[in-house]
């Protein structure tokens, strides 16, 4: 697949600029609406923390975002600005920079919003505009959009194009920096022109409305890119400038789309969604639902999960289940109706905590709930290693990513915070630690001498 | 000695080598501490010797193919019995598939028949049995060998026989080097400075003697380059028809005896312990077992008798019967004498286990079973209107997969047919069928019926599978 999230434009990249001649002057009759949004539009530079090579090393980027209020919040892309960002800079449509901290994110949205320093756009006595949302679900396609953004670092480009399709489905599993996206909302698809850089910025309509935050382009192909709606963003910036964070609930229930099984299963049209596969120990493994069994309603809303577009909507009512609650569902096997009550967990990724211990030249990150559970591993114990700096200990005893530390000086690593203490154990008094990994289904023993 | 003394009462027919064998052990011994020996003598002994080599051909006929192997073999005995190496046949066919064995001499276009006999899990070699009509020209590798052979010494000059490919009638051809190491890999492995023989094929000495059977080659380096790159890229080159390494004679003689009973080799030692990992030497410092070897068992299986001797995962095994774990070169040499110990063994018997647990020290005995069915054994019927090969579920998919092995429910599909209806609704290779038509597969004859029934059925037009692939299960829908 060569879908791929615009990556942030790094500053090292290079570039040829094709100076056209002799065009045509194409007088824009531009709203008043479009003229405000373009002064709503930043560019956002990052600087941000990467764990991978077994030492704390900084990263940069650059990405748009749209100015929702007058108090500064910004919204972007999470794959532009994440909790890893250790500085981010908002240069403003009077190309003023400013200073900007994270509110929260929200990777499942791939959505982020930062607030500018206020303080600091008062004294410096900074005006800008904020844009304003529009109806996303209004859109038709072939309706014509902009995309706004900085594409490989040129600020405040516009492109144009069309809404090519109004929901288009796609689950990307590490979608966003390794995390996972796509799950619970559905995307605007356009050929407005967006490249790295557009990442974060506003899909506009002809009256400078935001009917989507442009967040993804397959590389390669001719203008095909694709939106988080603004209807969807609305909530996800309520909801984060609320609690900093979005909290789903999880049940365990992998969806698929009924489509052309609704004789097989006996159902009318339009009638159920189909349970896939049932995460082992999850929720709906405890309950006793499995793989072929056919969801009709969730807490009495009937479901519909014919087309895999509706699987969203499907996966969406059962996130936005309170955490922790029971829920019934009214589930078919075979001629068979029941219903069954699972008992809500929250959703957590596959991408657990991260840290880096310098002195070992290695990068971590905690085993996590979801992450054992794909990898068929008994329980949550141990820490993944996602990187090793050539010439450290963990390097020269062995180690490599996609081992996991199971036990270190025989002691279980349940937490971070164990390994924490273990390290700064070997900081105050360096000697050998014995480290019990696991390579695939491999038990190896190593040594991490000083 | 096992072997030994089989051979020499199948070789008394056989007057004339014994006449070679009288001519052969005095010029031998004449050879001792001396430099050099005149090309003539070769000559001679290369008429002999070539007798013992053969190529074999055979067919692996499965649902969408036929394709040829060629291998080469070395004679081992008066019975027409030839042992091929390992990596002759391909781990996932079944002795059922392996069609047409032929055999062919050097630089002979005429073929005779052979039969299989299987493999032997031990030594890894496959065994062939030629028909009567050809063993009158072949001389076992046995004739050449010599009481109590001494392992080739380091710059030792040695030789060995290549052959050419079908097309130039497997025409013999010499190869010659001189010994640069003798190696534990665990078995006693001497590698030349260049290739000395086919893989498969006897090794000798300047005196004839048979001193090893050269073993598939090893891989070398090259750096690849180009006039538009530069760097380059390293490359593993593999000569497969020529090898440089060969296992000596100690470790070929006494096990020629090995013929399997049976194809699938049985019976077969099975302690149930997976996913050996070597001790690393700094591991071995820091427990203060240094000087020895040892290998972490990462996982007991279910049932086996590894579980019922008290094993446990993540054990560190350190000595079997009493005695401490030999110090290899690569420390990953371990891994392969562990599972020899346990090959060379027969269900049944005893065997001790030391493992260390969380630093303590626990002596275990084990009762060794039979090995549970294999994927070769299991039952497979191929459905042509899905385009699927569905197999019964064993022990070692249950394994694979992470599953109790109590349950062998299921069946797995072992082929499916490129853009066949099974394919084209997404099922893949490998892929565990657990439902079919929601229904409940229980085992590989319920399936049978079951696909049968759909694949006979005319006015079928579809059947919906439920599939597990890396523990996720989804619902296809094969249109027929």
């Amino acid at each position: 697949m060569n879908q791929n999230t615009l990556k942030p434009f790094l500053t090292r990249s290079t570039f040829v600029l094709a100076l056209l001649f002799g065009g045509h002057e194409l007088r824009a009759a531009m709203s008043r609406g479009f003229n405000q949004l373009l002064d709503a539009v930043v560019r956002i530079d990052v600087r941000e923390v990467a764990f991978e090579a077994g030492s704390k090393r900084l990263a940069s980027s650059i990405g748009s975002g749209v100015i929702l209020s007058d108090d500064g919040l910004v919204l972007t892309n999470a794959h532009v600005v994440s909790p890893r960002a250790i500085e981010i800079s908002v240069t403003l449509s009077n190309l003023e920079r400013v200073g900007a901290q994270l509110v929260g994110w929200d990777h499942w949205t791939d959505l982020a919003v930062l607030r500018l320093d206020l303080p600091e756009i008062k004294r410096r006595k900074l005006r800008f505009a904020h844009g304003e949302f529009g109806d996303s679900d209004r859109l038709f396609p072939g309706e014509t959009v902009f995309a706004v953004g900085t594409p490989y670092g040129f600020t405040r480009t516009v492109t144009r194009g069309i809404i090519s399709n109004t929901s288009r489905y796609f689950e990307d599993p590490r979608g966003v920096n390794g995390y996972e996206t796509g799950a619970f909302n559905t995307w605007l698809q356009t050929d407005a022109a967006i490249n790295p850089g557009n990442s974060g910025g506003p899909l506009v309509t002809e009256d400078g409305r935001v009917v989507g935050i442009n967040a993804r382009g397959y590389i390669g192909a001719d203008n095909l890119g694709f939106a988080i709606p603004a209807n969807v963003a609305r909530k996800v910036v309520a909801d984060l400038v609320h609690d900093g964070a979005i909290t789903r609930s999880y049940l365990g229930i992998v969806p698929g789309a009924l489509q052309d099984l609704e004789n097989f299963y006996a159902l009318s049209l339009n009638t159920g969604v189909l349970v896939n596969n049932v995460d082992p120990g999850s929720p709906a493994a405890r309950a006793g639902l499995r793989g072929g069994d056919i969801v009709l309603a969730i807490d009495g809303t009937r479901v519909d999960g014919r087309f895999p577009e509706q699987l969203p909507a499907i996966q969406n009512l059962i996130a936005s289940l309170p955490v922790g609650a029971s829920a019934k569902l009214t589930v078919k096997r075979g001629s068979e109706l029941r219903d069954c009550i699972l008992l809500t967990e929250k959703l957590e990724s596959r991408v657990g905590e991260e840290w880096v211990f310098e002195k070992w030249g290695l990068s971590v990150r905690k085993v996590s709930r979801t992450y054992a559970r794909e990898n068929q591993l008994s329980d949550t114990t141990g820490v993944l290693v996602i990187g090793v700096q050539p010439g450290f200990p963990a390097d020269v005893a062995g180690l490599s990513r996609g081992d996991i530390i199971a036990k270190i000086n025989q002691q279980p690593v349940s937490t971070l915070a164990t390994m924490k203490d273990l390290h700064a154990a070997f900081l105050a008094k360096p000697e050998p630690v014995l480290v019990e990994v696991q390579r695939n289904r491999q038990v190896s023993l190593y040594v991490l001498k000083p | 000695m096992i072997a030994s003394s089989p051979s020499r009462r199948r070789l008394a027919p056989l007057a004339g080598i014994h006449r070679h064998l009288r001519f052969v052990f005095p010029i031998a011994a004449a050879l001792i501490g001396a430099t050099a020996m005149r090309a003539a003598d070769l000559t001679a002994l290369w008429v002999e010797r070539v007798k013992s080599v053969v190529a074999v051909e055979y067919y692996t006929e499965t649902e969408a193919e036929r394709r040829p192997t060629v291998s080469y073999g070395t004679v081992i005995d008066a019975n027409g019995t030839i042992i091929l190496p390992s990596v002759a046949v391909s781990p996932r066919a079944t002795p059922a598939q392996l069609k047409e064995f032929k055999v062919y001499r050097p630089g002979n276009p005429v073929s005779a028949s052979a039969q299989y006999l299987g493999q032997d899990a031990f030594t890894g070699w496959h065994f062939v049995r030629v028909e009567e009509s050809m063993r009158g020209e072949l001389v076992p590798i046995t004739a050449f060998a010599v009481k109590d052979t001494v392992e080739p010494a380091m710059a030792e000059e040695v030789w060995g026989i290549g052959l050419r490919n079908k097309d130039e009638d497997f025409l013999p051809y010499l190869l010659s080097s001189r010994i640069a190491l003798v190696q534990s890999l665990p078995q006693r492995t001497a590698i030349a400075q260049q290739e000395v023989a086919g893989p498969g094929l006897p090794v000798f000495n300047r005196a004839g003697a048979f001193i090893g059977l050269a073993s598939s080659s090893f891989g070398q380096n090259y750096i690849q380059f180009s006039r538009e790159d530069r760097g380059g890229f390293p490359v593993i080159m593999v000569n497969v028809e020529e090898s440089g390494a060969f296992q000596t004679a100690g470790e070929i003689l006494p096990y020629l005896g090995r013929v399997p009973k049976n194809v699938y080799g049985r019976p077969l030692a099975w302690l149930g312990a997976y996913g050996l990992e070597p001790m690393d030497p700094e591991v071995a410092k820091f427990l203060k077992l240094s000087g020895q070897s040892g290998a972490v068992i990462s996982e007991i299986l279910e049932g086996s008798p590894a579980e019922k001797a008290g094993l446990k995962d993540r054990d560190l095994l350190v000595a079997i019967d009493d005695q401490p774990l030999p110090r290899f070169k690569p420390d990953r040499v371990i891994v392969t004498y562990v599972e020899r110990e346990i090959q060379r063994r027969h269900p049944g018997d005893l065997i001790a286990l030391t493992v260390l647990r969380g630093g303590t020290r626990l002596d275990l005995k084990a009762v060794l079973g039979e090995e549970p069915r294999l994927l070769s054994e299991a039952e497979r019927k191929y459905f042509d209107r899905l385009g699927l090969t569905a197999r019964e579920f064993v022990y070692d998919d249950a394994i694979a997969r992470r599953a109790k092995t109590g349950d062998l429910s299921g069946v797995i599909a072992h082929y499916v047919k490129p853009n066949g209806p099974a394919a084209v609704a997404g099922l893949r290779t490998d892929d565990w069928i657990k439902e079919i038509d929601g229904t409940e597969v229980k085992n590989f004859a319920a399936a049978g019926e079951k696909l049968s029934a759909i694949e006979t059925d005319k006015f079928r037009t579809e059947c919906v599978l439920l599939v597990s692939r890396g523990g996720v299960t989804s619902v296809l829908r094969v249109k027929l």
